[in-house]
C-alpha cells in the first residue's frame, strides 16, 4: 500500500511541478534584463522589413498592386525611417507604392539579375517625427547569383551614416543562400567604416530551436553556416520577436551592428498581412 | 524490497540482452566514428573549402566532444530507447512467458514491490547504458578525433539559437549531467514498456508496441502537418535532456519538462501496479 501511496505522491508532485515551473522563463527574463539595461540614447532609428509577396498557392506570388495601399498604411502608421521590401515586380510597382506613401519616402529597386522579382529599399525623406534623411544614396549589392538593394543615409547630418540592405535569399537552395549570405556579409565588411550597417530581409533560413524537424541534413548545415557567418559581424535584432511567416517560420531577419546601438523594440506585426501574403513585417527600433 | 531488487539485478546481469545492448551501442559508436571521420575529412578538404568562402568546420570544430555530442544525439533518439523498451517490456511479460511469474507472486512480497523493483532495475540498466555510451564516445573521440572545446551552432541538432561554446572541462561535466537527464527522459519509455508488459502476455508484443508508440510519436512530431499536436507528445517532453548541453542551461524549461516526464513515469507506473494487482495470473 505504501508503495502505491508513494507513487501517487510523486505523480501529484510531478504534475504540480510541471504546472508551477513554466517553460520559457529564461528567455523572458533575458528579455526583461535587456530592456532594463537599455540606455537612454537620443537618436532612434526605426527599421521595417517585409516580404510583401504572396503564398505559393497564388498564381502571382510577387507583390500585388492592390495590396500596396495597405502596405503603405503599415509603413506610415509605424513611422519607419527605412524599409526593406522583398518580392516587388519592379520599378513601376515601387513608383505606385511611393505614391501611396504620400511621397514621404525615396525608394530604389535592385537589379533583377534576370529574375522576375526585385528587392526595394525605402528611406523616409520627410515625416512627422522630424527625423528624415536628406538625399539618400542607393546602390546594388551583388551577392551570389542575384542582387540586393542598399541605401545609405543620415538621419541627421551630425549623426553617423546608416546603411540598410534589403535582401532576399534563395528559397529553394540552402547552398545558394550560403553563398548569398557570405557575399552580403563581405560586402558590408568591406564598405564599413563608421557607418551603422543593417541587413534586412527574407533569408529563408530556419535555425530556430522551436522547429525540431530533423536530426542532421546538409541544408540545415548550410543555413547554420550562413547564420553563423552573419553573426560574426552582426547581431540578430529580431531574435526574440518570434515567427515572421506562416507555418511558424522565422525566416525574416534584421541583422544590425554588434555594438553602438541598443535594441529598443523588436516586433513582428502579425495583424499587418493583407491578401494572401505569407510573411509579416518585422519592425526593429534601435537607439544610437 | 531490497532482496527483491538484488534478485532482479542478478537476473539482469545474467541475461544475454544486457550484454547485447552494450555490444550494439559499441557497434553504433564505431559506425558514428566512420561517419564522423569521413564527413570531417570531406568538409575540411578539397571541394568543400573551394565551394564556399567560409565554414565554421575547422579542425578544432571536429573534436572528441563534438563527436560525442552528435553520437549521443542520434543514439538517444533512435537506438537507446529500443534497448530500454526491450529490457522493460520483458520484465513482467517475460516472467509470464517462462512460467516463473506465478511462482514469484506466491512469495510473501507485494505485487507493487515486484513491479517497482523491476522498474528500478530497468532504471539502473538505462543509466548504465547511457553512462557507458557517453564514456565510450568520449574515449573513442579522444583517441581518434582529438580534444577541444564544444562549439555549438544553430541549425543542426536544433540545440542553440545563437553560436556558443562550452569549454572542455565544463563540457565534460555537461555530459555527466546528460547521463542523468537522459536517463530520466528514457524512463518514460521504460514506464510505457512496463505498463504494456503487465498488460500483454507476450514480451515481444510489449516491446514492439512500446517501440511502435515511441517511433510513431517521434516521427509524427517532426512532420509539420502535426505541429499543433507536437506539445502533447511525450517524445516532445523527453527532449528536455538536451538542455544541459546548451551553453546557458535553461533551468526553468528543464524543470518543467523533467516534472512532466516525472508525471508520465509515476502515472504509468502507478497504473501498471494497479492493473498488475488485479490481474489473475494463470501461468
Amino acid at each position: 500500500m505504501w508503495l502505491k501511496l508513494l507513487l501517487s505522491f510523486f505523480f501529484v508532485l510531478s504534475l504540480v511541478g510541471a504546472f508551477v515551473v513554466g517553460p520559457g522563463g529564461e528567455r523572458e527574463r533575458a528579455r526583461e534584463a535587456n530592456s532594463a539595461n537599455q540606455t537612454q540614447n537620443d537618436h532612434v532609428l526605426r527599421l521595417l522589413t517585409w516580404n510583401i509577396g504572396n503564398g505559393d498557392l497564388e498564381s502571382e506570388t510577387r507583390a500585388h498592386d492592390e495590396d500596396l495601399s495597405a502596405v503603405a498604411t503599415i509603413i506610415l502608421d509605424n513611422d519607419a525611417d527605412a524599409v526593406a521590401l522583398q518580392e516587388l515586380t519592379g520599378k513601376d510597382q515601387l513608383r505606385l507604392l511611393l505614391q501611396h506613401l504620400e511621397n514621404c519616402y525615396s525608394g530604389y529597386v535592385c537589379n533583377s539579375a534576370g529574375g522576375d522579382r526585385v528587392e526595394a529599399v525605402l528611406i523616409k525623406t520627410s515625416g512627422h517625427r522630424g527625423s528624415a534623411a536628406a538625399s539618400p544614396t542607393f546602390s546594388d549589392v551583388p551577392a551570389g547569383n542575384r542582387f540586393a538593394a542598399a541605401a545609405a543615409f543620415h538621419l541627421r547630418k551630425d549623426l553617423p551614416e546608416v546603411v540598410l540592405v534589403s535582401a532576399h535569399a534563395d528559397a529553394f537552395s540552402a547552398s545558394r543562400r550560403r553563398a548569398f549570405a557570405a557575399d552580403l556579409t563581405d560586402w558590408s565588411r568591406s564598405h564599413s567604416r563608421n557607418e551603422l550597417t543593417f541587413i534586412a530581409g527574407d533569408f529563408n533560413f530556419e535555425v530556430s530551436t522551436r522547429n525540431k524537424n530533423n536530426l542532421f541534413t546538409d541544408d540545415a548545415k548550410h543555413d547554420s553556416e550562413s547564420y553563423a557567418y552573419l553573426l560574426n559581424s552582426f547581431r540578430d535584432l529580431g531574435l526574440d520577436a518570434g515567427e515572421t511567416s506562416i507555418n511558424d517560420r522565422r525566416i525574416d531577419y534584421v541583422f544590425g551592428p554588434v555594438a553602438n546601438v541598443t535594441l529598443r523594440r523588436a516586433e513582428v506585426l502579425r495583424s499587418a498581412a493583407v491578401g494572401r501574403m505569407d510573411h509579416w513585417p518585422l519592425l526593429i527600433e534601435v537607439a544610437f | 524490497m531490497i532482496t527483491q531488487l538484488r534478485l532482479e539485478l542478478l537476473k539482469l546481469v545474467r541475461s544475454k540482452g544486457f550484454y547485447l545492448s552494450f555490444a550494439a551501442l559499441s557497434a553504433f559508436v564505431m559506425l558514428m566514428l566512420w561517419g564522423f571521420y569521413s564527413y570531417a575529412q570531406k568538409k575540411t578538404n578539397g571541394l568543400a573549402t573551394d565551394q564556399f568562402k567560409y565554414t565554421y568546420e575547422s579542425k578544432s570544430y571536429f573534436n572528441g566532444l563534438t563527436f560525442t555530442l552528435y553520437s549521443l544525439m542520434f543514439a538517444f533518439s533512435l537506438v537507446i530507447p529500443i534497448f530500454v523498451a526491450m529490457t522493460a517490456g520483458g520484465q513482467i511479460a517475460g516472467e509470464r512467458r517462462t512460467g516463473t511469474l506465478r511462482m514469484i507472486c506466491i512469495r510473501p512480497i507485494s505485487r507493487a514491490s515486484l513491479v517497482v523493483s523491476k522498474f528500478l532495475v530497468v532504471a539502473i540498466h538505462t543509466y548504465l547504458l547511457l553512462a557507458f555510451f557517453i564514456g565510450l564516445n568520449l574515449l573513442v573521440g579522444l583517441l581518434f578525433v582529438g580534444w577541444g572545446n564544444l562549439e555549438l551552432y544553430p541549425g543542426p541538432l536544433d540545440l542553440v539559437d545563437a553560436p556558443g561554446q562550452i569549454l572542455r572541462d565544463d563540457a565534460l561535466w555537461r555530459f555527466c549531467y546528460a547521463s542523468l537527464s537522459g536517463t530520466w527522459a528514457l524512463l518514460v519509455v521504460a514506464a510505457i514498456a512496463m505498463l504494456l508488459s503487465v498488460i500483454f502476455r507476450n514480451p515481444v508484443t510489449a516491446v514492439a508496441a512500446t517501440i511502435a508508440v515511441y517511433l510513431m510519436l517521434y516521427i509524427v512530431g517532426r512532420i509539420e502537418f502535426f505541429v499543433d499536436l507536437r506539445p502533447f507528445f511525450f517524445t516532445t517532453d523527453m527532449d528536455f535532456w538536451r538542455d544541459v548541453l546548451k551553453p546557458e542551461v535553461p533551468w526553468a524549461d528543464l524543470g518543467h519538462y523533467a516534472a512532466t516526464c516525472g508525471a508520465y513515469i509515476f502515472g504509468l507506473l502507478l497504473t501498471a501496479v494497479i492493473i498488475f494487482e488485479r490481474k489473475d495470473i494463470t501461468t
